[in-house]
């Protein structure tokens, strides 16, 4: 069991900054250049690790903690998810209220410890991300609420496991439930259209700027936190819309690492095509996504599942 | 004969074919008048007697509006006529269309392109305001046509064991379609059509249209227009009580009719427009029609009745406004005045069209609203007898206070800009409609009579 | 299956329009939607008859109607739409309401073919709720013609109910009678604009009492 859960967290560990990689080529690609190396966040991060800390006078040890927290929260969240052939290590019954409460500690802590250095550059980055994970968090629970009831299980990695003729049987509000969990996976880890993640002027950031006093191997947890969150949401995405539960291990596994590479390709792609949308759009775009989950979830309950 | 008005517009001689065409329609329309009331052609089209009833209306209306065009048009030599009596011609083949409908889909389709073709009339001006009122009535029309169509759909739904929405089909069978999918159909069809025949809540095109429509396009609407809207709610009622449905769709007209006389009356009180007014007692009119529908029984007579002449009443009444906006050259009521001193047949014409379209004896209009009265007390519903007095009440001392101002009073000086004396052909009209108005209203001859009586007995007895 | 996919992808472009302000996407948007919607008829009814309809319906919905749009709009020089009646959010979440209040409604009336689909209907009419939505709270002419014709789109739903039993003349009278209302209705915006100098009917309201 506990082999299990170690070789579950290492693979989440090892693979996901290729993830990143995958996103900046694919981005450089489109821009017409060779862009950087694909393992290039495992150099930064190497990089990070070996540099020093820089702590301000008004910081306090949430500032120094938050990194820490924010990390490994995301890392138990990944002993949820099956990862293509993996099953996922440490299910019971109710763990999606987990899942989302995990997030909502990295959160949280990344929140305080920006709102900890007393500058107001990183209370109005907080503001914000705090204003759209709300909404965001509404649209993730109304997609696991389609999802069980579709599943009528409510344990995440069973809901998410489903047979092949699925699809034909589920069709449209699966196809709800994904472009509303796509516009949340685009928030959580704050892609555009919803977060630039090159850019650092003060109009634009969100994200960013929560994490700009961060230096060293605090900058380096939180780059290896972005990074793991994206896959555990990534591999989410996928499940959902590809069941594959009945094929054998090793197709399973092929298909599901293929699909991650698509998905953080079409992420790049996505960068590449749009611009960051207005900050008052932002929550008009959530509230889209809402209303599509709305619509799935009215189709299952007319149809009777 | 729909087929036959087609005309392809053309650029000279346009008032000439208008005249030759109207000549035309009304020559046909007669000659029904020795016929069977219930001709059919094919399963598409067909008459009855309300067909004809409403077809001799739009005839001699728009034949009168033709020859008051000859003169109107000159006047006005600003813009190219093609598009306007284009527009007019393809809107009498419409209306007739209407009238000939058997085929529910076919009746929907008709009065949409009555729409459609109305409202190029309405823009005929181009100014700011025009242009405001065309938009409107084009987007609340449609809108309501939109919900008509929705309507018609769901009566073909709940007709689907019988598979046919032929009028005479439904008609025949109306026991058997499905009610709760008839219910709905029935309420969308009522506010669909009922926004074409500007009925309150869906009234609000009203004003705007006719306030700024040239007069003759106003007479059309508000005389041909508002019957054929009429014919397509006669319909829905016909179908609804042949399905015993009369206690459901009853007390609808009756709501719809007294709330249409209540917003009439309240806003005919401040009107500084004329032909806003004239607007506003459509509105008046058409709530008093489907009030007497609502009512049954005799009220459905009435309602026919009060259907002709209002017809012929607006007919005189916005002629009568366009003989005043060529003299004085505006609407605004406080700019006219003592028209009967120097105009007097216009003048005349003013007055008598006043005390008809408010339900003056002895003309006809005094005796339909009579007859819904009595049809109203006789019903026991005393709560309508009450709205209506008072909101008729009102309506008189509005249309009172303005009209008679304009005719009788002192003429004001050196607000002349326009025509300095009637011509021929903007008081012939005039005084062709008030023979007609004698006839249907006062001495009702026999034939119009019978007709009408045919008419109702299509809902009547059920 | 494939059926009800076509009807959720009608739905989508649907609420997407409700929340966008570029007048370009819109029209593009509807056109999206009308060719999935002339998809339909074959999947319903496979056949001559629907597949006339589907025919029609691409060459007026999707080319024909949008090419009359972007000309009406071709002097606009903002393409771009002003705030709606109640803010783009509350308009979201409004249609959302609205399509629950259709779902609501058609699980209360009897289906006619069951057999067809059960979302059929429920669609169709959150479509008509979204266009009639669409049609009441822009100020733009050209989304409030928009509005009319998702609406009329949601009422070709309903009519392919009963694809069989009318007539085809009557659907091609019908498909023409909007065809000419957005003729009609495009000359008038071109009105609006040279009078105005804006296709906004925020101007249009000098008539009142």
């Amino acid at each position: 069991m506990g082999i299990r859960i170690l070789s579950h967290i290492s693979i989440v560990m090892i693979l996901s900054p290729l993830l990143l990689g995958i996103i900046g080529k694919t981005k450089a690609f489109f821009a017409g250049r060779w862009g950087p190396p694909l393992l290039q966040p495992y150099y930064d991060i190497k990089k990070l690790f070996n540099k020093g800390n820089v702590y301000s006078t008004t910081t306090t040890w949430i500032f120094q903690a938050a990194p820490i927290v924010s990390m490994s929260a995301v890392l138990v969240s990944s002993v949820f998810i099956p990862l293509g052939g993996l099953k996922a290590p440490l299910p019971f019954w109710g763990d999606i209220v987990l899942f989302a409460g995990l997030y909502a500690l990295a959160r949280f802590f990344t929140i305080i410890a920006a709102l900890d250095t007393g500058s107001s550059f990183e209370g109005m980055g907080a503001s914000r991300e705090a204003a759209f994970s709300c909404l965001a968090e509404i649209v993730l629970f109304l997609d696991f609420i389609i999802l069980a009831l579709l599943s009528k299980k409510f344990i995440l990695s069973e809901m998410i496991g489903r047979n092949f003729f699925s699809w034909q049987l589920f069709g449209p509000a699966l196809l709800l439930v994904g472009v509303s969990f796509f516009l949340v996976l685009l928030t959580e880890n704050a892609r555009i259209p919803v977060d630039d993640p090159a850019t650092h002027l003060e109009l634009t950031m969100i994200h960013e700027v929560m994490v700009l006093d961060h230096s060293g191997w605090d900058l380096a947890y939180i780059l290896y936190g972005s990074a793991v969150k994206l896959l555990v949401l990534g591999a989410l995405f996928v499940n959902i819309l590809i069941p594959f539960h009945d094929l054998s291990v090793i197709n399973q596994t092929i298909i599901f690492w293929g699909a991650m590479i698509l998905l953080a390709m079409s992420i790049g792609i996505v960068e590449s095509c749009m611009a960051r949308l207005r900050l008052n759009r932002i929550p008009q775009l959530l509230t889209g996504a809402f209303v599509l989950a709305l619509v799935g979830l009215l189709i299952i309950l007319v149809k009777g599942v | 004969m729909a087929a036959a008005i087609f005309l392809i517009p053309q650029d000279r001689f346009k008032k000439i074919i208008l005249l030759l065409t109207s000549s035309g329609h009304l020559l046909a329309t007669v000659s029904l008048w020795p016929m069977p009331r219930d001709i059919q052609f094919n399963s598409f089209l067909g008459f009855d007697a309300l067909s004809q009833l409403i077809l001799n209306l739009i005839s001699i209306l728009f034949f009168v509006v033709s020859i008051y065009l000859i003169s109107y048009l000159k006047e006005k030599r600003r813009r190219s006529n093609r598009i306007f009596i284009g527009c007019l011609l393809c809107l009498l083949a419409a209306m007739t269309l209407v009238t000939m409908s058997r085929h529910m889909g076919l009746l929907w389709i008709a009065i949409a392109a009555t729409t459609l073709l109305s409202a190029p009339l309405i823009n005929y001006y181009r100014t700011p305001q025009s242009i405001e009122a065309a938009w409107k009535y084009l987007l609340i029309s449609s809108l309501g046509i939109a919900l008509g169509l929705l309507g018609t759909l769901f009566l073909a739904i709940s007709a689907i064991s019988i598979k046919t929405v032929f009028l005479g089909d439904i008609l025949n069978n109306a026991t058997v379609l499905s009610p709760s999918w008839l219910k709905l159909s029935i309420i969308f069809l009522l506010v669909g059509y009922g926004t074409k025949m500007g009925l309150a809540p869906m009234h609000t095109w009203k004003p705007d249209a006719y306030g700024e429509a040239p007069s003759p396009v106003g007479a059309l609407m508000s005389g041909a227009l508002t019957g054929c809207a009429f014919l397509a709610v006669f319909r829905v009622a016909q179908i609804c009580f042949h399905a015993h449905l009369q206690r459901f769709v009853m007390p609808i007209f009756i709501l719809l009719g007294i709330l249409s006389l209540g917003i009439s009356a309240v806003f005919i009180l401040g009107q500084k427009d004329f032909k806003r007014m004239l607007g506003y007692s459509s509105v008046e009119h058409m709530g008093i029609l489907v009030l007497g529908i609502g009512l049954g029984g005799g009220g459905i007579w009435a309602s026919l009745f009060h259907m002709v002449n209002n017809a012929f009443a607006k007919g005189l009444i916005f002629l009568v406004s366009g003989n005043l906006n060529q003299i004085f050259r505006t609407k605004r009521i406080e700019n006219i005045q003592g028209v009967i001193h120097r105009f007097p047949i216009t003048g005349i014409c003013l007055i008598i069209g006043f005390l008809v379209i408010t339900g003056f004896p002895p003309f006809g209009i005094f005796y339909s609203e009579l007859l819904i009265l009595k049809e109203a007390i006789m019903t026991r519903q005393y709560m309508v007898v009450l709205f209506y007095l008072l909101f008729l009440s009102v309506i008189f001392f509005g249309y009172a206070r303005i009209v008679l101002n304009m005719a009788l009073g002192q003429p004001k000086e050196g607000h002349h800009h326009g025509i300095k004396e009637e011509n021929f052909f903007m008081v012939m009209p005039l005084i062709i409609l008030l023979l007609v108005l004698f006839f249907s209203g006062i001495f009702v001859p026999g034939p119009l009579y019978s007709l009408i009586d045919d008419a109702s007995a299509l809902l009547e007895g059920m | 299956m494939w059926l009800e996919l076509a009807l959720v992808l009608i739905i989508l472009p649907g609420i997407i329009i409700l929340g966008n302000n570029r007048l370009g996407t819109i029209i593009q948007l509807f056109a999206l939607q009308s060719l999935v919607l002339s998809t339909i008829p074959l999947l319903i009814h496979p056949g001559i008859h629907a597949f006339v309809m589907a025919v029609a319906t691409v060459i007026l919905k999707v080319f024909l109607m949008p090419a009359m749009l972007f000309w009406a709009i071709r002097h606009v020089s903002i393409r771009r739409e002003v705030q709606p009646l109640i803010g783009y959010g509350k308009t979201l979440i409004l249609g959302g309401l609205l399509i629950g209040v259709a779902f609501l409604i058609s699980s209360k009336l009897d289906l006619p073919d069951k057999e067809i689909s059960n979302l059929l209907i429920p669609s169709a009419f959150s479509i008509v709720m979204i266009g009639f939505l669409l049609l009441v709270s822009r100020f733009k002419a050209i989304t409030q013609v928009i509005g009319y014709l998702i609406m009329e789109n949601g009422i070709f739903l309903f009519a392919l109910l009963l694809l069989e039993k009318t007539p085809l003349l009557v659907e091609m009278g019908i498909l023409l009678d909007i065809f000419v209302a957005v003729l009609v209705m495009g000359i008038i915006i071109n009105h609006i604009n040279q009078e105005f100098g804006s296709a906004s009917t925020i101007n249009l309201k000098n008539l009142k009492d």
